[in-house]
C-alpha cells in the first residue's frame, strides 16, 4: 500500500545519513575501538601450507615482557564453519594447517608490538604433509586428503543436475559449440582491514565488536565455539570500510579474542596486517569451466551444457553454495530450454576462496558472455541483437526453475547500445580500437538462509517516542553500501519525516531483530519490506489517533514535512511530535515490528535452494578498449552501463554502486590475481601477500563511465526496488575480452586479461595458430550421474525424477 | 608489519653521517624513505640504525656546474620533473623523474636514494646510463666521481663502499641536435618499469653521429644496447635503421627477469618496442632541437 502513494524521499538522491561522519573521518570503525585496559592480540600464522602439528611450545612466548596470555587450538577445540555442511575451520589449528597464514597460535599482550614480537618465541614442530597446489592436483588421488570430509579425496563438492531433455536440446541444434574458460581467483580488497575487539565482562557476557557483514551468523559460531548461551553474547557490527563478501564468513580471530577477553578478563583487539588479509580472503573461486553451446542459426540457445570445476582453498567455507553458483543463473538471462549443470569444488593448500562480489556467478557468466561473443560473430549476428532478442521473459520460470519476475535487460541493452553508438562503430573502428557487449543478471537477496530455518530474513522494530523521535532497530549490517540510509529513507517515506531525523540502531545482536547480514544482495529488498511494514504500522497507530482528534476517517489523513494533516485541508493538523503524543496518548507506548520472508522457491530438487530470489537485476555494458598490437597494452577509455535495479530508492547511492561494480569488475577484467608460487620447501606460498604488487585499478586506470539506471519494478522489492550491489559488476570482464577481439580479433578466454595475453594471442595469430589464449583443455572430473528434473515447459514440477527426461514427456 | 626496532641519527653534516655510518655496522641511509621503510616493514631489510640525511645542508637542488648540471642526492622526483634547467639543457632528466611513481612517491622520494637503493625496476638507472652521467659520492676517503655505467652493479647494488653516501649527481649539458626520450611500461600496482628505454642520439647534418640506447626492468641493471650504435651511427635515422637498432634488444638480455605480471621474454619484447619508439622519439627531438 506504501508504494501506492507518491513517493517524496523514496526515488531522490538523497544525504547519506552517515555521510557527514564519513566525509570528515570520524566514523568509528573497529579499528578505532579502545577500552580500558585493553590488550592486543596476534596470530602467529603457518609459513607451511600443509603439514600436521606435531607439537607447540608456547612457554618463551608466556614469560615474554607483555605478554598475559597466549592460545593455541587445545583451547578452542569445536569446530566452525559458515555452512552447517562444512564445519571445518577452527578458531587456532589443533593438529594440522593446511595453507600458509592459518593460525596456530595467539599472543595477547599489553601492546601490538610485544604481542607481535612474542610471536617469534612459539616454536612449532611440523610434520609436512605433501601440499596441493591447482585445480587439477585438487582432482588427482590424494595419499592424506586435505579434509576428512567432502565427496572423495580433495573433492569437497561435486554437482550433477540436468533440466529437461538436453541431448534432444542439442540434436535440434544448427550448431553445437565447445569452448574452455578459466577465471583466475582474485581478492576483496577492502580499504579496512579486519578488527575486532572482545570484552568478556564482569557479569560473564561477552561483547564483541568487528568488521562482519554477518553478525548474526558470527553471533552463533561464538556461542558453539566458547561452549556459552547465546543470551550471554553480543556481537556488534561497526561499519566496515568495504566488504565485497570479504567479511562475511566467521573469523578465527573474532573467536580468538573472544576466547583471550574471557581468560584473561580484560578487552582484547585485534586488526589484521593487510598481508593477514591476503590470508584471510574468502575471495573469487579460481574456476575452469567448458561450456558446450546448441543454437540455431538465429541464435536461440536449444541446449547447454555448463562445466565448472572451482579451486576452493584449505577450506570449505560458502564453497557449496560457492560451487551451485557456478551454475545458477545461466537461465536467468537468455532462454535456455534445456540445460545440464556440472560443478565441483576441489581443496587446496592455499587461502579459502568464498564469496566476493557477484558469489559464484562472475565466471560462469564470463564463459557464458564469452561464448555468446563468439557464437554472434560465427554466425554473422549482432552480439547486442543475438542477446536482445532470445531474453528470458519477465514473470517467467526458467528450466531450473528460478522465478524471473520483472526483467530489464532489453531496455538496458538499448540504452548502452545507443549511447555507445554500437551499431555504427562496433566492428568498423580502426584496427587496434574496439567495442565490447555482455549482460548478466544478480539475485536480489537469497531465497534460503545458510542454515535451515522458517524464521523471518529480516527484523525491523520501531519506536515513536513522545518526542516525536523514531528510533529504527534492525540487524542490518552497514557496509559502506547505505544499508542505514535506506532503512531511515524507507522509514522516513512513510512517516513524513526527515531521514536525518531518525536514529538508527543497527547490527547489534542484544538491541536489533535479526537481519542476516549484509551479502547476497539482500538488504535493500528484506530490510526494506520488513521496515516498510513497521512503519506502515506506526503510521496507521498515529493516524488513527490523529483522525480522532480532527475528527476525520484515518484515510484522510497524510503524513509528510514532519506534519500529519487532513490531505484535504493541509493546514489543518499537526506536527509530527504532536501527533506522536496524540498516538501514545491513546494506543499507549508506540512499537510497531516488521519481518520479510521471502517467497518459496519453485524448485523442489535437491541444489534448488541455491539460486532462487524475490528477483533480479539486470545489467548490460558496453565497453570500448584501444589495443597496442605491438605489445598487447591496452586502455579502457570508456564503459557505458545500464543497470536495471527495479526502483530506485536513493539513485546517489544507486549510481555508486553500479560505479563502484564497474571499477570492481574492471580491476578483475585486467589485473587483479592471488598468485602463487611453490616455493624450495615445496610449499604453495602466496606470491606477495601487499598491495605493492596486488595490482588493481586506481583513478588513473578509471574510464569515463556514463550510467544510465532503468527502473522496471518489481513487484516483490520495496517501492519495486531490486539489487544493485553485486550485479553491474558481471558484465565488465566478458565484455572487455569481447572488446579486445573487436579491435584486434583474439581471444583471451581467461580472466584478467593481461597484456602479455593479449600479444601472446596476436603473435599466435601472425604464426597462423589458433588466435586465441586461454586453456587447452577441462580436466576429466568424476562427476556423478546427474539429477533429472523436468522443465515447466516440459510439464515439470520442479521435482527430480527417477530416470532422464526426454522431451516428449516420457522417461529414457 | 611492523619493523624490527632501530636507532635513529639526523646528523647535520656529511662527515658525521659518514662517522655514524661506520660506528653501526649495518646502518643504513635515510633519505625520502621510499624504498627503505616498506622493506623495513616487510623484514626484508632489518638495519639495527638509520642515518637520515634529511637535515645536512646543500645536499638538496639543482644547478648548472660548467657543462655539467649538478642536483644534490636529496632533491625530491617533483623537483627534478619540474626544473627549468633540466628542462631545458637536460630534458632527458625531468622526463623521467615525472613518471616515477605517483606523486606523493615523486614528492618524497631522492634521486640519491633512488639509485643508491638500485632497484631494477627504477626509472632513473635506465635514463642516467643513457645519459652518460656522473655518481658523485662521498665517504671516509673523501670524494669520488663514479660514472653511472659503474655505479650499478648488480640487483640493489651498487659501487658504493661502506661509509660512503651519494652526494650528487652530475648530468650533460645536452646540445644541439641531441634528442632523448624514456619511455615505460609500468607495473599497475607499484608503477616501477616492467620494462624501460632510454636513448640519447645526436643528428648533425641529417645523419647519426651518436645513439645512446640503454634498457631497464629486464635484468639486475640497465643493460646498454652497444650494437645499436653500430646499427645507427653513420646513417640516416629512419624507420629501417631504428628498427634494426631495436631489433638488437631481443638478442641482449639471455636470462630476462619475469613475475607473474610479464614474462621474462614479454619484458624483452615490450623493451624492444620501447626502445623503438624512444629512438623515433630521440630522432624526432633532435631534429626540432
Amino acid at each position: 500500500m506504501s508504494s501506492r502513494r507518491p513517493t517524496r524521499i523514496v526515488g531522490r538522491p538523497f544525504t547519506r545519513v552517515d555521510g557527514a561522519a564519513k566525509v570528515t573521518g570520524q566514523t568509528k570503525f573497529a579499528d578505532d575501538l579502545a577500552l580500558p585496559r585493553m590488550l592486543h592480540c596476534k596470530l602467529l600464522r603457518a609459513k607451511v601450507a600443509h603439514a600436521r602439528i606435531l607439537a607447540i611450545d608456547v612457554s618463551k612466548a608466556l614469560a615474554a615482557p607483555g605478554v598475559v596470555a597466549v592460545a593455541t587450538g587445545r583451547d578452542l577445540p569445536v569446530p566452525f564453519g559458515i555452512l552447517p555442511v562444512s564445519q571445518d575451520e577452527h578458531a587456532l589449528c589443533p593438529d594440522r594447517v593446511r595453507y600458509v597464514g592459518d593460525p596456530v597460535a595467539a599472543i595477547a599482550a599489553t601492546s601490538e608490538d610485544a604481542a607481535f614480537d612474542a610471536l617469534d618465541l612459539v616454536r612449532v614442530e611440523y610434520e609436512p604433509l605433501p601440499p596441493v597446489g591447482t585445480i587439477e592436483e585438487g582432482l588427482a588421488p590424494a595419499a592424506v586428503p586435505i579434509h576428512d570430509h567432502g565427496d572423495q579425496g580433495n573433492i569437497h563438492k561435486l554437482v550433477a543436475m540436468q533440466f529437461g531433455d538436453v541431448d534432444e536440446g542439442f540434436a535440434r541444434a544448427d550448431r553445437v559449440y565447445d569452448n574452455t574458460y578459466f577465471y583466475e581467483g582474485n581478492t576483496h580488497l577492502a580499504l579496512e582491514q579486519h578488527a575486532s575487539v572482545a570484552d568478556f565482562g564482569p557479569d560473564g557476557k561477552l561483547t564483541l565488536w568487528s568488521s562482519t557483514q554477518t553478525p548474526h551468523y558470527v553471533h552463533r559460531a561464538l556461542a558453539k565455539v566458547l561452549g556459552m548461551p547465546a543470551s550471554r553474547i553480543r556481537v556488534i557490527a561497526t561499519p566496515n570500510g568495504g566488504g565485497f563478501g570479504g567479511k562475511s564468513d566467521v573469523f578465527n580471530h573474532e573467536i580468538v579474542v573472544a576466547h583471550l577477553s574471557r581468560v584473561t578478563g580484560r578487552p582484547v583487539k585485534i586488526c589484521l596486517t593487510r598481508e593477514e588479509v591476503f590470508y584471510c580472503h574468502r575471495g573469487r573461486h579460481p574456476t575452469l569451466m567448458r561450456v558446450r553451446t546448441g543454437v540455431k542459426k538465429d541464435g536461440a540457445i536449444t541446449a547447454l551444457h555448463f562445466q565448472t570445476a572451482l579451486d576452493g582453498g584449505g577450506y570449505g567455507s560458502y564453497g557449496v553454495a560457492s560451487t551451485y553458483y557456478t551454475g545458477a543463473l545461466q537461465t536467468v538471462t537468455y532462454r535456455v530450454p534445456t540445460y545440464r549443470f556440472e560443478g565441483a569444488r576441489v581443496f587446496t593448500n592455499k587461502p579459502p576462496c568464498g564469496p566476493k562480489r557477484g558469489h559464484g556467478t562472475p565466471q560462469p557468466r564470463f564463459a557464458l558472455e564469452a561464448e555468446l561473443d563468439r557464437i554472434a560473430c560465427d554466425l554473422g549476428l549482432d552480439p547486442a541483437a543475438i542477446r536482445r532478442e532470445h531474453l528470458q521473459p519477465a514473470n517467467s520460470l526458467t528450466a531450473n526453475y528460478l522465478r524471473v519476475g520483472s526483467m530489464g535487460l532489453g531496455a538496458c541493452i538499448d540504452k548502452v547500445v545507443a549511447a555507445s553508438g554500437w551499431k555504427k562503430r562496433r566492428g568498423k573502428l580502426p584496427f587496434g580500437r574496439g567495442l565490447g557487449i555482455a549482460c548478466s543478471s544478480y539475485l536480489t537477496g537469497a531465497g534460503l538462509p545458510i542454515y535451515w530455518n522458517q524464521m523471518p530474513q529480516s527484523g525491523v522494530q520501531l519506536k515513536v517516542d513522545r518526542g516525536g523521535g523514531v528510533t529504527v532497530f534492525c540487524g542490518s549490517t552497514e557496509i559502506g553500501q547505505g544499508s542505514d540510509t535506506i532503512l531511515a529513507a524507507i522509514v522516513a517515506e512513510i512517516l513524513g519525516i526527515d531521514p536525518l531525523d531518525i536514529r538508527l540502531v543497527t547490527g547489534d545482536t542484544d538491541l536489533t531483530p535479526v537481519d542476516l547480514g549484509s551479502y547476497s544482495s539482500r538488504v535493500t529488498l528484506m530490510t526494506g519490506n520488513a521496515a516498510i511494514q513497521a512503519a506502515e504500522r506506526a503510521r496507521e497507530l498515529i493516524a488513527g489517533a490523529v483522525a480522532k482528534k480532527l475528527e476525520l476517517p484515518p484515510e484522510r489523513i497524510g503524513f509528510a514535512e514532519g506534519r500529519v494533516f487532513d490531505v484535504e485541508n493541509p493546514e489543518k493538523g499537526m506536527t509530527f511530535p504532536e501527533a506522536a503524543v496524540a498516538g501514545e496518548s491513546l494506543h499507549g507506548t508506540l512499537g510497531t515490528v516488521g519481518h520479510y520472508r521471502p517467497p518459496p522457491s519453485a524448485g523442489r530438487y535437491r541444489g534448488a535452494g541455491v539460486g532462487p530470489s524475490p528477483a533480479y537485476s539486470y545489467s548490460a555494458a558496453v565497453v570500448e578498449v584501444e589495443v597496442d598490437p605491438e605489445t598487447g597494452i591496452y586502455a579502457v577509455p570508456k564503459i557505458w552501463i545500464a543497470h536495471d535495479v527495479g526502483k530506485c530508492i536513493n539513485a546517489a547511492l544507486v549510481m555508486g554502486q553500479v560505479e563502484g561494480s564497474v571499477y570492481m569488475g574492471l580491476g578483475e577484467a585486467m589485473m587483479e590475481e592471488m598468485a602463487y608460487r611453490t616455493d624450495a620447501n615445496r610449499n604453495v606460498v602466496h606470491k606477495f601477500p601487499s598491495v605493492l604488487e596486488y595490482k588493481s585499478p586506481t583513478t588513473l586506470e578509471m574510464p569515463e563511465v556514463e550510467t544510465f539506471l532503468v527502473e522496471d519494478p518489481d513487484p516483490n522489492g520495496p517501492y519495486g526496488a531490486k539489487e544493485v550491489g553485486q550485479g553491474p559488476l558481471l558484465p565488465i570482464p566478458p565484455a572487455v575480452a569481447n572488446a579486445v577481439y573487436d579491435a584486434v580479433g583474439v581471444r583471451v578466454d581467461e580472466v584478467p586479461v593481461t597484456p602479455e595475453k593479449v600479444r601472446r594471442a596476436l603473435k599466435a595469430k601472425a604464426q597462423g595458430k589458433p588466435a586465441r589464449v586461454g586453456p587447452e583443455r577441462f580436466p576429466a572430473v568424476p562427476y556423478p550421474e546427474p539429477i533429472h528434473v523436468r522443465t515447466p515447459e516440459e510439464g515439470g514440477d520442479g521435482k527430480a525424477e527417477d530416470a532422464p527426461v526426454t522431451a516428449a514427456g516420457g522417461v529414457r | 608489519m611492523y619493523s624490527e626496532s632501530f636507532e635513529y641519527f639526523r646528523p647535520k653534516t656529511l662527515a658525521e653521517a659518514s662517522a655514524l655510518l661506520k660506528k653501526h655496522r649495518g646502518a643504513r641511509v635515510l633519505a625520502g624513505g621510499h624504498s627503505l621503510l616498506p622493506a623495513m616493514k616487510f623484514r626484508l631489510a632489518t638495519p639495527k640504525a638509520l642515518v637520515d640525511i634529511g637535515a645536512i645542508k646543500g645536499l638538496s637542488g639543482i644547478a648548472a656546474k660548467g657543462k655539467a648540471i649538478g642536483i644534490g642526492a636529496t632533491t625530491v622526483h617533483a623537483e627534478v620533473a619540474a626544473s627549468k634547467l633540466l628542462q631545458r639543457s637536460c630534458p632527458l632528466l625531468p622526463e623521467t623523474a615525472a613518471q616515477i611513481g605517483d606523486v606523493q612517491v615523486r614528492n618524497r622520494g631522492t634521486i640519491g636514494g633512488s639509485i643508491a637503493h638500485a632497484d631494477p625496476a627504477a626509472d632513473y638507472p635506465t635514463a642516467l646510463v643513457a645519459l652518460g652521467a656522473t655518481v658523485v659520492v662521498r665517504g671516509p676517503r673523501g670524494e669520488r666521481k663514479i660514472p653511472a655505467e659503474d655505479f650499478f652493479v648488480d640487483l640493489f647494488t651498487t659501487a658504493l663502499k661502506p661509509g660512503e653516501i651519494v652526494t650528487a649527481v652530475l648530468v650533460p649539458v645536452s646540445g644541439k641536435g641531441t634528442g632523448a626520450a624514456y619511455l615505460k611500461h609500468p607495473h599497475p600496482a607499484s608503477r616501477y618499469a616492467v620494462a624501460a628505454a632510454a636513448a640519447v642520439v645526436d643528428v648533425a647534418n641529417g645523419v647519426c653521429s651518436r645513439a645512446s640506447l640503454v634498457i631497464g626492468g629486464v635484468s639486475a641493471t640497465p643493460v646498454r644496447v652497444l650494437k645499436a650504435q653500430d646499427a645507427l651511427v653513420g646513417k640516416k635515422p629512419d624507420a629501417a635503421s631504428i628498427g634494426a637498432a631495436a631489433a638488437q634488444v631481443e638478442a641482449l638480455v639471455p636470462d630476462p627477469m619475469g613475475d607473474v605480471y610479464a614474462s621474462g621474454e614479454f619484458r624483452v619484447h615490450l623493451a624492444s618496442v620501447l626502445a623503438k619508439r624512444a629512438l623515433a622519439a630521440a630522432f624526432e627531438r633532435a631534429k626540432k632541437g
